[in-house]
């Protein structure tokens, strides 16, 4: 099961009600099977600090991919893939039909990769070798 | 092209597998192709001999339970022309509000609203009026789910089609692939959604207001409300489990004879704190003429509380008031009740399920009550008795259905008023009576309709 996570940045406001920081929104989180529930998300959320829990944001890239990691330890994922919205959005430009959209998937973004599992993979596969 | 809030390209997958870009309604070129559109519209219509009306339609889809409209936008042909709107509102910047957001949603529908006037001008004599339509599949989220090697479940449709029932919603099934309108969903579409729900709802056939031998979708309450304040109140959570699909919510009413006299028989809930001097007037009608009526006072601007009390003293109605959980008064007048309550105390308390029992119990609506599984769907109609059902007052049909890939099962207590008649085409699904009044299994993607007479209790 791979995942991919769809992510928006907003730049910092300086707004009447105060200053808001720059942050790393998730949209979407999603696997072949179908997206993740939001109260996972949430509850991931919380393992990184100063993170927002209602919205599922993060303050830099670092803490989002950390986030992202988090997940795919706790589902069993090998990988997870993030993918910007910018990049999304080109992806969209480009494709014309269903094939076309599905393929946005494979060519578009940074693969994080669970060491954790690969680890767990690679010794009980020479256990068993 | 159109962007979602969170900054996501609009686009939609159609029947066929190809990817809809939809374009920002913002962009200057988008407007003057629609005129040239319309102009070329309309001169088919009239050299063709066309005599047929046309309706305007403002398309919406779902995504986290909200309905949003294709009109929302937040690219940059939109920030540029808010850009202007905001300037040409407060020139010298003093007065500004300081979240811009719901001046944006006003020039989003003011934007909508030139669509829609244009529209209405080049139609002129074929024009009808305009319709909010839903799009199944039509959502960001949607898109990409629907681009999954497991699809969006027939069990998600079903449960968006719940909620556009009972948010009195049309839909639009479009978008979706033959594989994907397959088990029940075609058929919930076509028995519930289809072509009789479309002549009424496009004003093709007049709104029934008596019931006649053909069936007719069934209710039993209506809630008027554009906020979540009776859903904190428990209101909506008590209708799920004891009326489901039996009531809807609606943002507001229109008062025009079919429906005062279509909806005699339902119980109606109104928030004090959207009322008008016209509204309120047109509520203490309702209660005049015999309707079953709840009002919420919480907000209600003062000086229409001050006229509904000069109302119950000109027209010399006492009330009974009962103080559980919160003050309620009760007026009674012929058939009409009228029941008054502080919705705000009511928010957060656990008692808020027994209030709501209560003052169910006091309007003693007569219906089959229903237990069922969870994600079991359930639609109600009624037709009037036919010649040989003369016991009858009226004959009430539901039709179950399982979307889900597990076995259910629903209970329907007859009561005293009910008579349980027929099971009609049961697919993977049996009906059994019991003392009580009847068992039903559902399998994964069964269905069954069931017929109860309705008959009056006779006094001993």
């Amino acid at each position: 099961m791979t995942l991919t996570l769809i992510y928006h940045f907003r730049p910092s406001e300086s707004l009447e009600a105060g200053f808001v920081p720059a942050a790393y929104k998730v949209v979407y989180l999603f696997s072949e099977q179908g997206f993740l529930e939001a109260s996972l998300l949430r509850e991931m959320s919380k393992t990184i600090p100063d993170a927002n829990h209602e919205l599922v944001s993060f303050l830099n890239l670092d803490d989002l991919k950390a986030f992202a990691l988090r997940v795919c330890q706790e589902v069993g994922s090998p990988e997870v893939r993030l993918v910007s919205v910018q990049d999304y959005n080109v992806g969209i430009d480009g494709a014309r039909d269903l094939r076309g959209f599905q393929g946005i998937f494979g060519r578009y973004g940074d693969v994080v990769v669970n060491d954790e599992l690969a680890r767990k993979k690679g010794f009980l596969g020479k256990l068993f070798s | 092209m159109s962007l979602s809030q969170d900054g996501i390209h609009l686009a939609a997958l159609d029947r066929e597998h190809n990817l809809n870009k939809l374009l920002t309604f913002f962009e200057p070129k988008v407007f003057s192709a629609f005129s040239q559109f319309l102009k070329s519209f309309v001169s088919f219509l009239s050299e063709q001999k066309v005599e047929a009306p046309v309706w305007g339609a403002e398309f919406f889809y779902l995504e986290e339970n909200r309905k949003v409209s294709y009109f929302t936008d937040a690219s940059v042909a939109f920030e540029h022309g808010f850009s202007r709107y905001f300037r040409q509102k407060f020139p010298e910047g003093t007065g500004a509000p300081a979240d811009p957001g719901p001046l944006k949603h006003e020039f989003t529908r003011e934007v909508a609203g030139l669509f829609r006037e244009t529209a209405e001008a080049f139609l002129s004599t074929y024009w009808m009026g305009r319709q909010e339509v839903i799009v199944l599949g039509g959502s960001p989220r949607d898109c990409i789910q629907r681009a999954l090697p497991a699809g969006k479940s027939q069990l998600s449709y079903a449960r968006e089609l719940v909620k556009l029932h009972t948010h009195d919603e049309w839909l639009s099934s479009a978008l979706l692939s033959r594989g994907e309108k397959r088990d029940l969903l075609p058929v919930i579409l076509s028995e519930h959604f289809g072509p009789r729900e479309a002549e009424e709802k496009y004003l093709f056939q007049k709104p029934r207001t008596e019931l006649t031998e053909e069936y007719s979708p069934y209710g039993v309450v209506e809630v008027y409300t554009d906020n979540d304040s009776f859903r904190k109140q428990g209101l909506l959570g008590f209708l799920d489990d004891h009326y489901k699909s039996l009531y809807t919510q609606k943002p507001d009413f229109s008062f025009s004879n079919e429906w005062v006299l279509g909806s005699q028989h339902k119980i109606k809930v109104f928030q004090g704190s959207k009322q008008t001097r016209v509204h309120l007037g047109q509520i203490l009608k309702l209660f005049l003429m015999g309707h079953r009526v709840l009002l919420d006072l919480q907000d209600l601007p003062a000086e229409l509380e001050k006229k509904l009390h000069i109302f119950f003293i000109e027209n010399n109605i006492r009330s009974q008031t009962v103080n559980f959980v919160t003050p309620t008064s009760i007026y009674e007048l012929g058939d009409g009740r009228l029941v008054t309550f502080e919705g705000r105390r009511l928010v957060g308390k656990p008692e808020q399920r027994s209030f709501w029992q209560h003052i169910f119990k006091y309007f003693t609506l007569t219906q089959p009550e229903v237990s069922m599984d969870e994600d079991v769907l359930s639609f109600w109609k009624i037709r009037g008795a036919s010649a040989h059902e003369l016991s009858y007052l009226d004959v009430r049909r539901v039709n179950f259905y399982n979307p889900t890939s597990y076995k259910k099962h629903v209970t329907i207590h007859t009561k005293n008023h009910f008579a349980f008649l027929r099971a009609v085409d049961p697919l993977r699904a049996t009906a059994k009576s019991v003392s009580q009044g009847v068992e039903i299994e559902l399998l994964p993607n069964g269905k069954i309709t069931l017929d109860f007479g309705h008959y009056e209790e006779v006094a001993r």
